[in-house]
């Protein structure tokens, strides 16, 4: 399509290169030319203004939504998010106690976050089915020892650059382990790490 | 130190992939955080499309809704900022598609100088703080750039006022890179022009 | 069974759900009720929980912000969607929550079914207000 031709002035200079330079001292042709002289005046001109709008824009209090806007979006997401999946935690005669995935992944996240060097990510929570028969029986009374179904646990990370990974994710596990008990009251299970990015510090 | 206790700032220096991985997992405060950190960006940028506060608040409400809805469909997590920004441009290019059906198309300079005058074409002009806090140069530049047709519009903002790349601005307009850099080109000499009659 | 009827009429599923939710909030751990889809429409207006109350509030069902009574036969089931304090063990505070709900909804003289509960979110307290 001729539209997306590289545009040029008369002259045939093309105007991309006169921008991409227009830092730079004139060359040769440039010095003579008085098309490629007018229009690289004109886009200096144009480059300061763009840069003043930009700050100008940025900085610009009446240039941002009102907070009604973040609530509506914030109202739908919060509406939309209870769809997630659920688990099963305790179950008698008295009812039974079930949790989100994502309650259960924010105490995973929690115990990560004191983990200096590791950033928790997409977390994916499954039950293994072998033993979860266990979990649908009533505890016998008075045993306050850590019971429930077997999470499998698969918890995608980013580490920093100059980590020792290894260390960092036996680190990571250990709290996991710790963490799951206190906060919820069942064992940790299975705990998949899975590291997939490096960020940038 | 204490006031924090939930959100993000309990966890500084948290990268942006990670966040949108959590969002993705449907964690709230992750999401309110990306919501807060695109919202005002995004809102320039239909501001300037539209010229209309409440179009551009609801395109920012339209994109960041939806990115919500289709976040985890999103593959790479680095992608986040461009789609958001290609939700948001599309949306404006179907607001401006419909107003051209209802009214005419205004393409000529001049006349678009003399409808903001009038206050009638935008209403930053009609509010007079606004106005005054303006120079004369930015005012001369935002009234040339409407008079570009909306895909240029949306390249040139992208590239010029939000520092998006190329082939992102090529894939959210269905065009090669090296076509981005041809309209760039083609859109900066248009508006160069075009600020010298206004002076 | 249901010799008495009239006694279902008397204490509402409404009354029940102000109980349970009291009850509920009154539970060390508990940081809230984590508030539904019907929380989310009152705000939208009128017309989106007129439409929601026809469709949803027959057969002595009450719902309100996390916490869902039915009445039948005498028996109250209860539901609670609740967010809990990461600082105390989830599981203990929903089975705290489960007894003491039994105990003030078995006052009222109605037979408590189950008393289910979700845990829908766990997080850091709130931070102390300073001024």
């Amino acid at each position: 399509m001729a539209l997306d031709d590289e545009p040029r002035l008369g002259c045939g200079r093309s105007i991309d290169r006169i921008w991409t330079t227009i830092d730079q001292p004139l060359n040769a042709h440039e010095q003579t030319c008085r098309q490629c002289q007018a229009a690289r005046a004109q886009l200096k001109r144009l480059n300061e203004a763009t840069q003043a709008l930009r700050e100008a824009d940025l900085h610009d209090e009446a240039l941002t939504p009102r907070s009604g806007v973040k609530t509506a979006i914030m109202d739908v997401a919060r509406a939309e998010i209870r769809r997630s999946k659920r688990i099963l935690l305790a179950s008698n005669g008295n009812g039974t106690t079930e949790i989100s995935e994502q309650a259960l992944s924010s105490v995973i996240r929690a115990a990560a976050a004191e983990v200096p060097g590791i950033h928790a990510r997409r977390c994916h929570i499954e039950i293994s089915s072998a033993t979860s028969d266990s979990s649908v029986d009533d505890p016998p009374s008075g045993q306050s020892g850590v019971i429930g179904p077997h999470l499998v646990i698969g918890l995608r990370s980013a580490v920093a650059p100059d980590i020792n990974i290894p260390r960092t994710v036996q680190l990571l596990r250990q709290r996991i382990i710790t963490a799951i008990p206190a906060g919820i009251g069942i064992s940790a299970g299975t705990i998949n790490i899975t590291v997939e990015d490096l960020y940038d510090v | 130190m204490e006031d924090y206790g939930s959100g993000f700032e309990a966890e500084p220096g948290l990268d942006e992939g990670s966040i949108v991985a959590r969002a993705q997992d449907g964690d709230l405060r992750a999401f309110e955080h990306l919501v807060n950190s695109y919202q005002g960006r995004l809102f320039r940028l239909a501001y300037r499309m539209l010229n209309d506060r409440g179009d551009a608040e609801d395109v920012v409400q339209e994109a960041l809704t939806a990115s919500w809805r289709g976040l985890a469909r999103l593959q790479d997590v680095q992608a986040f900022g461009g789609w958001v920004y290609r939700l948001a441009t599309n949306r404006c290019l179907d607001v401006l598609r419909k107003r051209s059906t209802r009214t005419e198309h205004i393409t000529d300079p001049q006349d678009i100088l003399s409808i903001s005058t009038d206050g009638a074409g935008s209403d930053q002009l009609s509010d007079p703080a606004y106005a005054a806090e303006r120079t004369a140069r930015d005012d001369g530049l935002t009234a040339v750039l409407n008079t570009l047709p909306p895909e240029q519009r949306a390249c040139w903002l992208l590239r010029e006022m939000h520092g998006r790349s190329y082939a992102e601005i090529g894939a959210t307009l269905k065009i090669s890179p090296t076509a981005v850099r041809g309209r760039l080109a083609r859109a900066r000499i248009q508006i160069a022009e075009g600020m010298n009659e206004w002076r | 069974m249901s010799e008495n009827p009239l006694q279902s009429q008397l204490i509402t599923s409404k009354l029940i759900a102000s109980l349970a939710a009291r009850t509920t909030l009154e539970t060390p751990g508990v940081l809230r009720l984590e508030p539904t889809v019907k929380g989310f429409l009152a705000r939208l207006g009128p017309a989106a929980l007129q439409r929601l109350s026809n469709s949803a509030g027959q057969n002595g069902t009450y719902r309100d912000d996390g916490v869902r009574v039915t009445i039948n036969d005498n028996v109250a089931v209860v539901h609670l969607d609740i967010a809990t304090d990461i600082a105390y063990t989830a599981l203990n505070v929903a089975e705290t929550v489960q007894q003491r709900v039994r105990g003030n909804i078995g006052h009222t003289g109605l037979t408590v079914g189950k008393v289910d509960i979700s845990i829908l979110a766990i997080e850091p307290p709130p931070p102390a207000k300073i001024s």
